[in-house]
Parts: structure tokens; C-alpha cells; sequence
């Protein structure tokens, strides 16, 4: 039983410590709350009020809450967190430009490597826009502090400009792209791409051959599943 | 709708700040202490560069921004606890990106939602839209999609969905940036317009001719304080330049003229034109 | 040399044509005002000289654009670029926001085009150097007062290598010192010998600047002169163009019959 939480809690002690040498603990911990939280909490009741088990430890209404079902709820609950502090760590840790340059040196259109980068700078420049357009729409009078009706009233007046004026943007936003060549078929010669160390290269190599051992030894049934 | 109707006291100044700090979250201190009273009926300029504070001063005026330290009054009473929906009904403040806010598919429809927000319905809604939409030009225009009108006449429709409001005091954001000549003519007769109406006009602008034709006192900001208060021909006069300089605002040519020629103060071309024909 | 001839121009979506019957001439090393009212048809043309309409927006053109006595139909966006590019009013839009310096946000320009590693170094060094930005050259692109933004963006379309530069009222947005900023740049510009069409509402700007300027009314040309003739010329304002405050002030002047501002001694 302890077994099954064993791995998962070195995974994720691993992935802390990179975070902590990164720079980004508190808030890789804050956004792997706030992605597993939502489905932890429902997976967690699901399993312990209707997983069957032997070992009852307290009835509640129609259900019984087993001792099982507890365990594994939990291990569920640790994996999940192992995945999303990885994931989170991921876009923490990545600074997008080089991790776009890096996939384009390595063969990427450079159209795709454009979208890519520029999606990652159009929410904050989104949400900076919709708090302008809120602003706008108070002084008008549109109560976004009162009641829950006058706020779900107040969403078309600020969603209804944010979209909009995002939109008009667009146009003038590519043609000023399409001036500077950005649609440009074929290759370019990148300035700059991150520095590919040999330290990095093993990392990689390293992985995919755990990666590879992981999946094998799965394949042979010589690690014990989940019960 | 008379400044005692609407809740102002009908003694106290329109506006009054009292030593008003704001610190933004990041840190950044953009009012440094600003005391500033405006008498009901007054029309101010606020002038001065981008960071000086102007456009952080009049957000505390409806409650957008709140103060740090100090005191913000509107029409005698304190604006601390009162939401941004109550004091619109005092204040109307016209955003300079007429992009940030217009939502409607209509012009009417753009118009009619800030004095829908205050309650108003029915026959006064109607008149509150057309009498507008007429002190801005775009009468002819009530059925039209806002984003089929060009630039300046978006701002103008702008500026015409706060006119509806009917509030006492009224803020207008650069409003003559992006305004060809006929834009910024109707923004002059606009201001007059709510001068004649003895309601309280403020601008915040950078456009020194258009501040020195239309208003009658003009305040001078520069790194989150005031630095000079005064009529056109005060600020705009020779000994006043130093300081504007140091803001990167230019006098008027007629004031520079004026200068030059030993005239005294002649911030408008009408005030050289006058001290010429005084001067023989 | 760019030149539109007889030049008519309809939006994608509209009944009816922006432009009618357009003639304009840009050549190497002038410096050409555009004026008119708002929704004259300034911007459109600066769309249709830079080719972009309707190569990338649609509509319809009848008539022509020639650059070099070349027509530029058929050419691709990105080879019409090399020749004539065109800047617009809001500096957060030309950014591209994918680049962590100003040095690399105008490299950008000839990254795209494939050139090799060397002449895009020298072509962003070059353009900063022109316009005397080198000193933001390690800035956050995204942290810049309107006037550098309006800068850095010219810098970057300057790096394309185009000898026409078009611009749809760079100073629309700015406030004065951004202003002043961008006038001088438009100076250290046209001493490059580009040619350049500065489309602006502010008059004053264009006084002294330009060589020639052209007003715009209803989409059509209805004025093309040395630009002194034509800025003082007493229309202006049916056109709905301001003119310069030294034109306004001189009127005033006379009609009062006071001495010019020449006589008074001015400038000294």
C-alpha cells in the first residue's frame, strides 16, 4: 500500500527541488493547487464514499467509506500532483522565446514558432485591455461591486469591447507583421537560439531511456499496479 | 440636471482634493501630495507629460482609483465607500480610446447605456440620447454601427455617451487628440456648451492651443504634483516658461509671439491680435 | 520613384470606392505631406502605395502602382516589402512581441527575409543608427514611452531595406515630447535619401519639413505643391485640414491689417 505512494512522492520531492533551484517554489506550489484542486477534490469523494472495499470505516448515508477506498483516493490524489507539478514546472521554468527558437533551429516553420511566441504574450495584453474597458464601463454607471446579477449583467459591456477592439487590432496588427516579412516562406537564419550543453544532451538522453525501461517493465508486469 | 438635484451641495466647491497621494501596487508614486479645489461651474485644463499624474488625479474623482493618503470630495461630500456606479451619477469621466469602450451595435444603443445605468427610462432616456448625439454632431447618425464611423467620430460618440448622463461635473480625456478641424471645433463648442450649462468641466490634454482657447484656468502637473495654477495668460506668460519647459509643454505660438515682441501675455491669437492693435 | 496612377480603390465589403482616380508621385529623396480631414482617404492611400491594398486586404483596385517604372502587382508581400513599407499611428501594434530587446525587435525585419546572419547585424545597427536610438538598444521593446515605441517600430521597417518609407500619422497617439521625438526622426530620415510620404493632422509638423504637400479630399487629389504654397493656401479649412499655426496666425493678422509676422520681426 505504501508502495504506491512512494514513487509518486519522489517525483514530485524531484520536481520541488528543480523549481526551488529555478527560482519559481511558490508559484509552481500555487498553480499546481489551483489546476488539481478542482478535479482532486471530486476524484477523492468519488473514490473513498463508493470504491469497494473490506475495511469500513464509517457509513455515511448510502455509502460506505472504506479504508480502500481512502488509499486510493489518496494515491490518486499524489499523482495527480506529480503530473501537474511537472506540467508546471514546464511553463515556469521555460522561457518561451528560447524554447520557440530552439524548436525552429531544430527544423520548426518559423510561422508556427511566430504563433507560438506571440499567444504567450496576448493574455496579458488581453487582460490589461479588459481592465481599461471595465474602467470605461464604471464611469458609465455598470455596477461590477454590487449584486451577482448587476456583475453577470456588467459581462457583454466589458467582453463585448475587449473582443471587439482585440479584433479591429488584428487586422492592423498583421498587415504590420506581413510589412517586417513575417509571412516569408521557407527558412531564416536565426540571431539567436538557447546553447545546447552536453550536460543537456545526456539529461535528454537519459529520459527517453528511462522513459523506454518504464514502459517495458510495465509491459512485463514486473511493477505492481495500482490495486 | 441642476448640481443640488443630483445630490451636490450647492455650497461647497465642485471638487476638492486634499492632499492626495497615490501609490500605485508596483510602487510607482504618481501623486505626490496634490491639493487642488474647483468651484462649481469652473472649466480646468489639466496639462502635462505622460506621467505626471493627470490621468491618476482624475480617476480619483469617480472612485476608479482610491487614495493612498488624502482626501477626495465631490460636491462637499467625501468619495471614500461610495461605489464607482453611485458617483457616476456626479461624474462623468470620457475614456480616450473610444475603442475601450463601445460595445453596442448601434450609436443610439452605445449612447443610451450610461444613462440606462442611472435609471433613466422611457421618453427622458430618449431625449437624454438625442440631445447628445445633436451637442456632438452625430444626429444623423443614431441608427449607424459605431465601427462603421471613422476614428474622430467614435471619439465624439464617445464623448456624447457621457453628455447623456447629465452629471454635474464632467471629465473630458484628451479629447481633441485624433480630431481633425471639425472635431476639435465641436469639442471647443461642447465645453462651452456645458459652461453655459453652469455644470463643472475638466480636460486633461496636451493640446496647449486648444487649452489656452477654451479654458479658463489651467493646471500644470509634472511628476505626480501641480506645479503652476492658473489662467491661460498666467501659465502661458514669458516668466511661466521655465516651468513649462521642464514639463515639455510648448506654449502657443501666439503666446511666444507675444513674448517676443515684448506684449505682455497673449496665450490665444485673438489676445496678440488685440495687444497689437492696443499697441498702435 | 513611386508613383500611383489613376489610382481607384474599393474596401472589400463596400458599394463604393475610398479612392477615385488618384495620382500621386514619391521620388528619391523627397519628402511628401499628406493632408486632409478625417475620412478624406489618407490612410487608404497610404494602403494602396504600399501595396498592401488589396494584395493583403482585399477590395479592388483600378489603376496602377509602379515602383521603379515596375508595376507591383504580382509581387509577394514580403518582396513588395524590400521596396516600400508603410508605419501606423499605435506603437503596440507594429510590435511584435516576441522579441526580448529593441535590437532584436528591428534585426526581426531582416531575419524574415532569410539574409544571412552578418548583413541582419549590420542592417538593425544601421537603422538604430539613423535614428539615433542606439542608446535603447538593450531596452524592453514593451517598457517604452510612445514616442521610443514610434521610433523603434520606424527603425524596424527601415532595416527591410526599402527606399520608400509611407506613414499614417506617426504622431497621432503621442503625446508632445513623443512628438518631438519622431519630427526629428523624420528628418534624419528623409537625409538618407528615402523617399517619404508623411500622411499627419498636425500641420505644424509638415511646416518645414516637407518638400512638397498634397491634400486630400473626398478620395481625391485636390492639391499637390511646393509645400510653403500649399499649406498657406486659404482652402485648408474647407478641406477640413488645420493649417499651420504661423499660416492661422498670419491670417489673423491681416485681417486686421497689422503688420505680417516678418515685419514684427519673426522668427528673429
Amino acid at each position: 500500500m505504501a508502495g504506491g505512494y512512494l514513487v509518486p512522492l519522489a517525483l514530485i520531492a524531484i520536481v520541488l527541488g528543480c523549481a526551488a533551484v529555478a527560482g519559481v517554489l511558490r508559484r509552481l506550489v500555487r498553480i499546481s493547487f489551483l489546476l488539481t484542486l478542482p478535479i482532486g477534490i471530486s476524484v477523492v469523494l468519488v473514490s473513498a464514499l463508493t470504491r469497494p472495499g473490506e475495511t469500513v470505516l464509517l457509513v455515511l448515508g448510502p455509502f460506505d467509506v472504506t479504508l480502500e477506498g481512502i488509499d486510493f483516493a489518496g494515491q490518486t490524489l499524489v499523482r495527480l500532483f506529480a503530473i501537474s507539478t511537472a506540467i508546471g514546472l514546464f511553463t515556469l521554468a521555460t522561457d518561451p522565446r528560447a524554447f520557440v527558437f530552439d524548436l525552429e533551429r531544430r527544423g520548426l516553420s518559423p510561422r508556427f514558432a511566430f504563433v507560438a511566441a506571440a499567444t504567450i504574450e496576448a493574455v496579458p495584453a488581453m487582460a490589461a485591455r479588459a481592465s481599461v474597458i471595465a474602467a470605461a464601463q464604471r464611469s458609465r454607471g455598470l455596477d461590477t461591486e454590487g449584486s451577482l446579477r448587476a456583475r453577470l449583467r456588467g459581462v457583454l459591456p466589458i467582453v463585448g469591447p475587449v473582443l471587439l477592439s482585440s479584433l479591429a487590432e488584428v487586422e492592423e496588427r498583421s498587415l504590420a507583421l506581413e510589412v517586417r516579412g513575417f509571412g516569408r516562406p521557407g527558412r531564416r537564419r536565426l540571431l539567436w537560439w538557447p546553447p545546447d550543453r552536453p550536460v543537456e544532451r545526456l539529461a535528454r538522453w537519459l529520459l527517453v531511456v528511462a522513459l523506454a525501461g518504464l514502459v517495458v517493465v510495465r509491459l512485463l508486469g514486473a511493477w505492481p499496479p495500482i490495486p | 440636471m441642476t448640481a443640488t438635484a443630483a445630490g451636490l451641495s450647492a455650497t461647497a466647491p465642485a471638487i476638492e482634493l486634499e492632499g492626495l497621494v497615490h501609490v500605485y501596487p508596483e510602487g510607482t508614486r504618481a501623486l505626490a501630495g496634490v491639493s487642488l479645489r474647483v468651484t462649481a461651474g469652473e472649466a480646468v485644463a489639466i496639462v502635462g507629460q505622460n506621467g505626471s499624474g493627470k490621468s491618476t488625479l482624475v480617476r480619483h474623482l469617480n472612485g476608479l482609483l482610491r487614495p493612498t493618503q488624502g482626501v477626495v470630495r465631490v460636491g462637499g461630500r467625501d468619495t471614500a465607500g461610495v461605489r464607482v456606479a453611485r458617483l457616476a451619477a456626479l461624474v462623468g469621466l470620457a475614456f480616450q480610446d473610444p475603442d475601450r469602450q463601445i460595445f453596442a451595435g448601434r450609436v443610439r444603443a452605445e449612447v443610451a447605456f450610461g444613462p440606462r445605468n442611472l435609471g433613466v427610462r422611457g421618453a427622458a432616456l430618449d431625449g437624454a440620447v438625442a440631445d447628445a448625439l445633436a451637442a456632438v454632431g452625430l444626429g444623423e447618425a443614431a441608427d449607424a454601427n459605431p465601427y462603421d464611423l471613422g476614428y474622430s467620430r467614435r471619439k465624439l460618440l464617445a464623448i456624447a455617451s457621457v453628455l447623456a448622463m447629465r452629471t454635474p461635473i464632467v471629465i473630458l480625456d484628451e479629447p481633441t487628440t485624433g480630431q481633425d478641424l471639425r472635431g476639435v471645433a465641436l469639442v471647443r463648442e461642447i465645453v462651452a456648451g456645458l459652461v453655459a450649462e453652469r455644470r463643472t468641466v475638466l480636460a486633461v490634454s496636451h493640446d496647449m492651443r486648444f487649452v489656452a482657447e477654451t479654458f479658463g484656468r489651467v493646471v500644470v502637473m509634472r511628476e505626480g504634483r501641480i506645479v503652476f495654477d492658473g489662467t491661460p495668460a498666467q501659465v502661458f506668460a514669458a516668466a511661466a516658461w521655465p516651468v513649462l519647459a521642464s514639463t515639455w509643454l510648448e506654449p502657443p505660438l501666439a503666446a511666444r509671439v507675444g513674448a517676443r515682441l515684448g506684449l505682455g501675455s497673449t496665450p490665444t491669437e485673438a489676445a496678440l491680435v488685440e495687444a497689437l492693435v492696443a499697441h498702435g | 520613384m513611386l508613383e500611383l496612377r489613376g489610382a481607384t480603390y474599393r474596401y472589400a465589403g463596400y458599394a463604393r470606392p475610398v479612392l477615385h482616380e488618384v495620382d500621386l508621385a514619391l521620388r528619391d529623396g523627397e519628402i511628401v505631406g499628406l493632408v486632409g480631414g478625417t475620412e478624406s482617404g489618407k490612410s487608404t492611400i497610404c494602403l494602396v502605395a504600399s501595396g498592401l491594398a488589396p494584395l493583403s486586404i482585399g477590395g479592388e483596385l483600378r489603376g496602377e502602382v509602379r515602383i521603379d517604372g515596375e508595376p507591383t502587382a504580382g509581387l509577394a508581400v514580403h518582396e513588395l516589402a524590400q521596396r516600400v513599407v508603410i508605419g501606423f499611428q499605435n506603437p503596440a501594434t507594429q510590435r511584435s512581441g516576441i522579441a526580448a530587446t529593441v535590437f532584436e525587435e528591428v534585426a526581426l525585419g531582416p531575419m524574415n527575409l532569410g539574409l544571412p546572419v552578418v548583413e541582419t547585424l549590420a542592417r538593425a545597427r544601421r537603422a538604430l543608427a539613423t535614428l539615433r536610438i542606439e542608446h535603447l538598444a538593450d531596452r524592453d521593446p514593451a517598457r517604452l514611452s510612445g514616442g521610443q515605441g514610434q521610433l523603434v517600430a520606424i527603425a524596424s521597417l527601415l532595416a527591410m531595406g526599402a527606399r520608400h518609407v509611407l506613414l499614417d500619422e506617426p504622431t497621432a497617439q503621442l503625446d508632445p515630447e513623443g512628438s518631438n521625438l519622431v519630427g526629428a526622426a523624420l528628418r534624419d530620415l528623409a537625409a538618407t535619401g528615402a523617399a517619404l510620404l508623411v500622411a499627419e493632422q498636425r500641420t505644424d509638423l509638415l511646416d518645414g519639413l516637407c518638400d512638397r504637400v498634397v491634400v486630400v479630399d473626398g478620395g481625391r487629389i485636390v492639391l499637390d505643391g511646393p509645400a510653403a504654397a500649399t499649406l498657406e493656401d486659404p482652402r485648408l479649412e474647407d478641406w477640413g485640414v488645420e493649417p499651420p499655426s504661423r499660416v492661422r496666425l498670419a491670417r489673423a493678422l491681416a485681417a486686421r491689417r497689422l503688420p505680417g509676422l516678418a515685419e514684427l520681426g519673426w522668427p528673429a
